[in-house]
This record gives C-alpha cells, structure tokens and sequence, in this order.
C-alpha cells in the first residue's frame, strides 16, 4: 500500500509536515510498496497512529461502572450492522464501541491503566473482545503485601523478582502503583496523608514503596517506567505531596532511552488550597518543575464537562466522591493487592471546582515546554470519555476556543488558574507528538507512534490540511476532522474510511516478559505459596493468566540475565 | 383539529414498539405516510399499516393541532406518545408499557388502564388515566438520578410498586391505592395518593406525599405535627432520615396505630 501525498507529521524521525509518501507492506511500512495498492492523500493530514497511553477499558472495575450505570449503557447505542456488533454506553461503552471508536478518532493502540495481578484474567477477556486496536494492560503492585514485605525488608532483587513474576501472572505490561500504601491502610477504613506516613501493619511509607518499586522497575529495564497515581490525589492542596514526591526520586536513574517515572492524569494532583472554598490551580508550579526535570512525564487527566465514571484503585478517594457527591458508590477489596472503587458523576460548568479542574489540564499541557513529556489523556472515563479527545485537541490549538469556553465556565476559572493568560497553542507537530510519538515512546514501544521503516502499519489520514487551514481560528474544523478520520490504517489494512469502521481485525496485546536470576525467583516462590495457602481466596495454580487468554500476544523481552 | 384513528387489525402475541405512533411524527405526513411508517413488531420490522388499519384527516397539521384515537386493545403497544412535545392522544381502551415516555407537551387520554412505565421521565404535558396504572408510574430509567421532572399524571383507579420513583418535579395524583415504595428517592415532586400505600417516601430527601388513606411508615421518619387539610388531621412526618432527607409525608391514617 502506498499513502500518497499526504502531508506527514511524523515527529520521531523529524519529519515536520512534509508532503511524502508513506509506503506499507505485510503490515509494516517500508522504503517502497510494490502491491499497487494506493491511497490518495493529498491535502491532507498524515500521522503515525494514535496511542493512548492511559484508559480504564477494560477489567472488573470497568465492568462494575457498567453494572452500575445502566442509564449510560443507553447513550451511545448503535445497532448492529453486517459488520459491526451493537454499542452500547458512553463513559463505558461496551467492549466493541470502544474499538470501533479508537479507530474511528484514528487511535490504533490503547493501554489499560489498572489491572490487579487477582482481576487480570478478566482484564484479557474484555480486551480479547476489544476490535481493531493493539492494547496492553499495567498491572498494579503498590498496595500489594509481597512488594510492602520486600520494601520493608529492603530486599530489593526479590522485589524485582516478584515485578516479573507478577507481570507475567497478569500479562501485564508495565509497572502501575496507585496511591501507594492508601489502599492496603483503606482495608481499615484509612489512608496515608502523604509519602512520610506509614502504612499499617508494615511499617513502610509511600517514599519507600515508590523508591523501590522505581529501582525495581529499572533493575529489571522494563520498556515502561512506574507508572504512579499519587498519594492525596484529587485533595486540595495536593501539588505539595506531588512535587515531594517527584524531589524524593530525583536521584534515581532511567536503565533505558526514557523518562525514570510517568506521573499519571496530573490534572488531579495539582491543586492548592486548604479545602475546596480556596481550591486553586498549582498547574504553574508542577509544570515548573517539569520544565527543569526532563527525566519525568506526565499525561494530562482532562476533564471533559458532562458524565464521568470514575474508577480507581484509590478506594478511600473514590469513597470521598460518593459522599461529597452523594453519589452511588462501589467499593471493592482485591484480597492481598489493592482496594477500589467506582462512583459516577457529572462535571458542570457552572462548578467552581470542575470548571478550575478543567483549566488545570490545559494549563500543565501548555505550561510544560517539553511536549515529549506530556500525553493528552483524559484518563477515560474518570476525566470524561476518549471520544472526547478531538476537543481536548482543539483546546490546544486554538487560544481562541480556550477563550469561548472560558466564558461559559464559572468565573473562578478564569481567577484561580493562569489559562486566560496562556498564549501557547500547539502545532500539529506537538499534536502529534502528546497523541502517538510521546505516549509510544514513554512506553517504550519502538514500532509505535512513528511511520519509520520497520514501524507498525498504522496510520491515520485526517481530512484537513494543515497548510491551508488555521487551527488557531479553525478550531471547529479541527475538531470535525479529528473526530472521524478520513481513513485509519491498522497493520496496512484500511480499518476506518470517512469515519466508518469499515474493517473489524484483531489487534495484538502486548505484554512483558522479564526474566529474573533463579535464586531471587525461587524466594519469591516460596513466599507466594505460603501467601497462597493462608490468604488468597484461590489456588496459586488458578492464578495466573493462561495463554488461551491472550491468543495474539505480543512479548516484549526485559530482566537482568 | 385533525383527527387520525387507529385500530388494530388483530390482537398481538409480542410487543409492538410503537413510540412513531405520536402527534409530532404524524403532523408533517399525509395519511398514506403514516401507514408507511416503519415499527418493530418483536424482532421484526413492519410498518404501521400491517399492524393497524389508519384513518382520518390526510392533510398535516401542526403537531398541537394532531388528535390521534386509539380504539381496541393497545395492552401489548408500548412506548405511545414518546417525547410527544403537544397535541393530543386518545386511548379508548388499554395502552401499553412505557406510554408517554419523555413527553414534554400536550396529553395523553386513557379511557382503559395503563401498563408500567406510564410516563417514564416525563417533562410536561398531562397523563390521565381513567383504570388502573402498572409500577413504575413517572420514575426514571434503571440507574438514572431523575424520573419525572414536570408536567402531570393523573390515575383514577389504583398503581402498582414504585410509583414516581426518582421523582425530580411535577405532580402525580392517584385516586385509589399504591403498591410498595411509593414516592421512593422523591427529589421534590408531588404525590398525592386518595387510597391506602405502603412504605411511601423511603430514601426520599425531599418533596411531598400525601396518603389520604392508610400508610404503613417507615421507622426512619420522624413524626412532627398533626394538620388539617381539607378539613382532615393529617400525620406529618419528615424524612426519610436514613439519607438525611427533608421530604414531607402527610398520611390520614398511619397503620400500627402507634407512629
């Protein structure tokens, strides 16, 4: 297949909005195509494919959202068609919306954010029926009562024997921690109020489980870094625990060619103020910090006005929101691993609150200069929903369109943020930078978010052309042409043609395989199945996720020997 | 005033989804379009001229200028009336699940009885129903935070489980009895039942019910006051107190004598 014409963006390899052809073979691109097969793109915007580095898709805590919301599984209905199984849902859309919408934003790869080591296997099974897209699952360890027993004992090659036995039990693919400590303390109605507090029963802190479980994840030279959710998130006054937390790690080194931890959905773990009556912005002093510390990332967390679901592993925040809120509220234990929690809400633009969250996001994304350490994300659906990603874009674009929304927000927006003075808009160089070539290269996969020879296949063609139309004034276009690509190209097969799905492959799933030296690994046995035997509530052979769970897998080779 | 009349043309064995049959889909079309009109009989789908035989005024009218008779059996008919904005609907005998869905104008005459879901998440109009109605008279979808917000209901005879549940504004008049949990998680509308009902207003934080005859009350309200209305002593309790809730419950007779 050869795209041609189309006017490229492909910021990994420098190429900056150059009119070329992008040549594809056996599903991956190549110097030059001989199968004739051509698409024309000219006049139109060429990318590598979208990646989505952070999204709750799939799993038991998004399952439960929509066990929970049947009145959202009834926005967003699509019947079935030849070729399409039915959607359902819009802050949690069935299994087959939520492929069929990546492709249809030209999105071609998605990461589950949160996946418990006990709840993987039900992980897989709604990913196997995630269409189209290359997905991947993180795999959360901060809570976890082996991790706090080797922090506690200071046993770091045991630990990063356990990463990799965990890993490979939940085929996951990176390193996630969630409010370190906060949900093993929530197993007895607390939390921890910061780094330095320590967590019941095993006298660690968060301080010490992130150190570790960075050193760890290095020691092991992991594609990704930790992936952290911080301690406090989503209390006012938080940018304190967060930027305490980044000083507390700044001297920890990265093993490979990226940043040494990704800060997750920042936008909630931004805030000053005592409580919620001087709730302030501190997106200025996070992004400060970023633009002097190239070593970390961040993604932004946007909130998008309207439903929401949020779902963590950050129980005791989530039992916070059902109370605040009045809301209806899960709540869940997951045995030696984590705790969690789902509650949905509506963000209003006439909240003070939420219209201050939503200047939040934009300005950590436009305040950090880097655009290689930032991700656009709305940490679906607990910001809002992916689908919305199309604005966030415009949003960055166009300081007009910041200005229009601003003037439907309640004012404090306007006066508890800096976002009216932001002059920032991004190009669509940084646009496809924070959308494929950022989020690919923090996780660390090499044939993603580029279209250099050797990479994936994926592509998408926007019908919008960046030399003719401005975004900063034409943001409504921008919009229009980035909610429906013109095609997406998955592995060199056409996926989405005038923003229909008009292709249902199967993506692959990536996850990590690292190999740890025998004797650490055998240690680690021994205690698993004394933890087994006293507390799981099942077998350690029912445990880990059979290869009939992800049938396309995708292995990704790390550890020490 | 245009006049279209519908009846069956057999009785049906499996639902008929009918939310087309209303004043505003039929006030742009001639008579020989609303026959055309595509519906699901089950898993088919059909138009409205294989079910019904259709009659009346060929020429449109403005949606409000639309009456629309239904003569015969509509038990099994569901979905009459949906997000009718005005104009009016005639029942000459039963209708079905789900009638007046969302409508936000106009009203819909039951000269029979009414199945459940009468008025699901209505916002204005009226609803009148000489029978009966089945559960769930003006309350919201499964999960959702609002049933009805405006407009009224009115049901002669006796109502099912969980009249108004989720109810977020306008008014339901019952002249008979209430099944279980009337008024549940009320958000401030108006109920008002002639007969006897059981475990009104439970999770309800704010609004009125009113029981004219016997409730049996929950032990989470809080009994203030007896008044007069209408020249009868009422109960007057607050409640319901397991949610914190400021809703009013007014009963003529409250059963077990001792609350």
């Amino acid at each position: 297949m050869i795209i041609e014409g189309g006017i490229v963006y492909d910021p990994i390899n420098g190429v900056l909005g150059e009119e070329m052809d992008v040549s594809i073979e056996d599903g991956r691109v190549v110097e030059e195509s001989q199968d004739g097969e051509k698409i024309d793109a000219r006049g139109m915007l060429v990318m590598p494919g979208g990646v989505d580095a952070h999204a709750h898709i799939a799993g038991a805590k998004v399952n439960t959202g929509r066990i929970m919301r049947p009145e959202d599984g009834r926005r967003g209905t699509e019947a079935r068609t030849k070729l399409l199984r039915p959607s359902t849902g819009y802050t949690v859309p069935n299994c087959y919306a939520i492929g069929y919408r990546y492709a249809r934003l030209g999105y071609t790869t998605a990461f589950e954010a949160a996946t418990p080591i006990l709840e993987a296997r039900h992980t897989h099974e709604e990913l196997e029926e995630i269409p189209i897209v290359d997905k991947g699952a993180l795999t959360l360890f901060g809570n976890n009562w082996e991790v706090l027993e080797c922090v506690r004992d200071g046993d770091l090659d045991k630990l990063a024997a356990f990463l990799a036995w965990g890993l490979r039990a939940s085929r996951g693919y990176g390193v996630k921690v969630v409010n370190p400590g906060g949900g093993e303390a929530w197993g007895y109605g607390g939390n921890v109020k910061g780094i330095d507090d320590p967590v019941p029963n095993f006298d660690v802190t968060a301080r010490e489980i992130i150190r570790y479980l960075m050193r760890a994840n290095e020691a092991l030279r992991l594609p990704h870094s930790v992936h952290l959710h911080t301690n406090n998130l989503g209390k006012p006054g938080n940018y304190e625990t967060t930027l305490a937390t980044l000083r507390a790690v700044e001297d920890i080194a990265s093993s490979r060619d990226r940043q040494v931890l990704h800060v997750t959905h920042m936008q909630f773990s931004a805030y000053g103020g005592t409580g919620w009556r001087d709730f302030e912005s501190k997106a200025p002093e996070i992004a400060d910090y970023f633009n002097r510390h190239e070593q970390f990332t961040m993604d932004m967390g946007q909130l998008i006005f309207g439903s929401a679901t949020t779902m963590t592993a950050d129980a005791p925040l989530e039992y916070g929101n059902a109370r605040l809120l009045k809301a209806k509220w899960s709540n869940h234990d997951i045995e030696l691993e984590e705790s969690s929690g789902v509650v949905p809400l509506v963000y209003g633009r006439k909240n003070p609150i939420n219209a201050i969250q939503w200047a939040i996001g934009l300005e950590l994304a436009l305040l950090t200069e880097d655009p290689w350490q930032m991700i656009m994300t709305t940490d679906h659906p607990n910001g809002g929903p992916f689908v919305n990603y199309p604005e966030v874009v415009a949003l960055l674009m166009s300081r007009a369109k910041r200005e229009e929304e601003l003037a439907t927000l309640h004012d404090l927006a306007s006066k508890r943020s800096s976002l009216p003075s932001i002059e920032r808009e991004m190009d669509w160089n940084d646009i496809a930078i924070v959308t494929r070539a950022g989020p690919a290269r923090i996780l660390g996969l090499a044939e993603k978010g580029h279209l250099g020879v050797g990479a994936d296949g994926d592509v998408s063609i926007y019908d919008i052309n960046p030399e003719k139309v401005d975004p900063s004034k034409e943001h409504e276009e921008v919009k229009a042409a980035l909610a429906g690509a013109k095609y997406a190209i998955k592995g060199g097969e056409v996926v989405v043609r005038d923003g229909e799905v008009v292709a249902v492959p199967q993506g692959r799933t990536y996850w990590v395989d690292a190999s740890v030296p025998e004797d650490a690994a055998a240690r680690v046995k021994a205690d698993l199945v004394e933890k087994f035997a006293k507390y799981y509530s099942i077998q350690m052979s029912n445990y880990m996720v059979q290869d009939a769970y992800v049938t396309r897998p995708r292995v990704i080779g790390a550890g020490v020997i | 005033m245009r006049k279209v009349i519908i009846k069956p043309l057999r009785e049906f064995q499996v639902p008929v989804e009918a939310e087309r049959i209303s004043p505003d889909v039929f006030a742009p079309l001639s008579i020989e379009e609303i026959r055309r009109l595509e519906i699901w009989e089950g898993n088919r789908k059909v138009t409205l001229s294989d079910l019904f035989m259709i009659s009346g005024d060929d020429e449109p009218a403005p949606p409000g200028d639309n009456e629309i008779f239904l003569y015969g059996d509509f038990s099994r008919v569901k979905r009459i009336g949906e997000k009718m904005t005005s104009g009016t609907v005639v029942v000459k005998g039963d209708v079905g699940m789900h009638a007046g869905n969302g409508m936000s104008g106009g009203e819909i005459l039951v000269e029979g009885s009414a199945d459940d879901w009468l008025g699901r998440e209505m916002r204005g109009g009226k609803i009148t129903v000489s029978g009966d109605a089945g559960e769930y008279v003006g309350a919201g979808y499964r999960g959702e935070s609002c049933g009805m917000r405006g407009g009224e209901i009115l049901v002669k005879g006796s109502v099912g489980d969980y009249l108004g549940e989720h109810l977020c504004g306008g008014t339901i008049t019952v002249g008979g009895d209430a099944g279980d949990f009337p008024g549940i998680a009320n958000r401030g509308g108006v109920i008002v039942i002639g007969g006897n009902a059981h475990l009104p207003g439970a999770e309800m934080a704010s609004g009125t019910i009113t029981v004219r005859g016997r409730a049996r009350v929950l032990p989470s309200f809080q009994r203030l006051e007896t008044v007069e209305i209408d020249g009868i002593p009422f109960d007057k309790f607050l409640g319901d107190l397991v949610d914190g809730g400021k809703g009013e419950l007014f009963a003529a007779s409250v059963e077990d004598g001792g609350r």
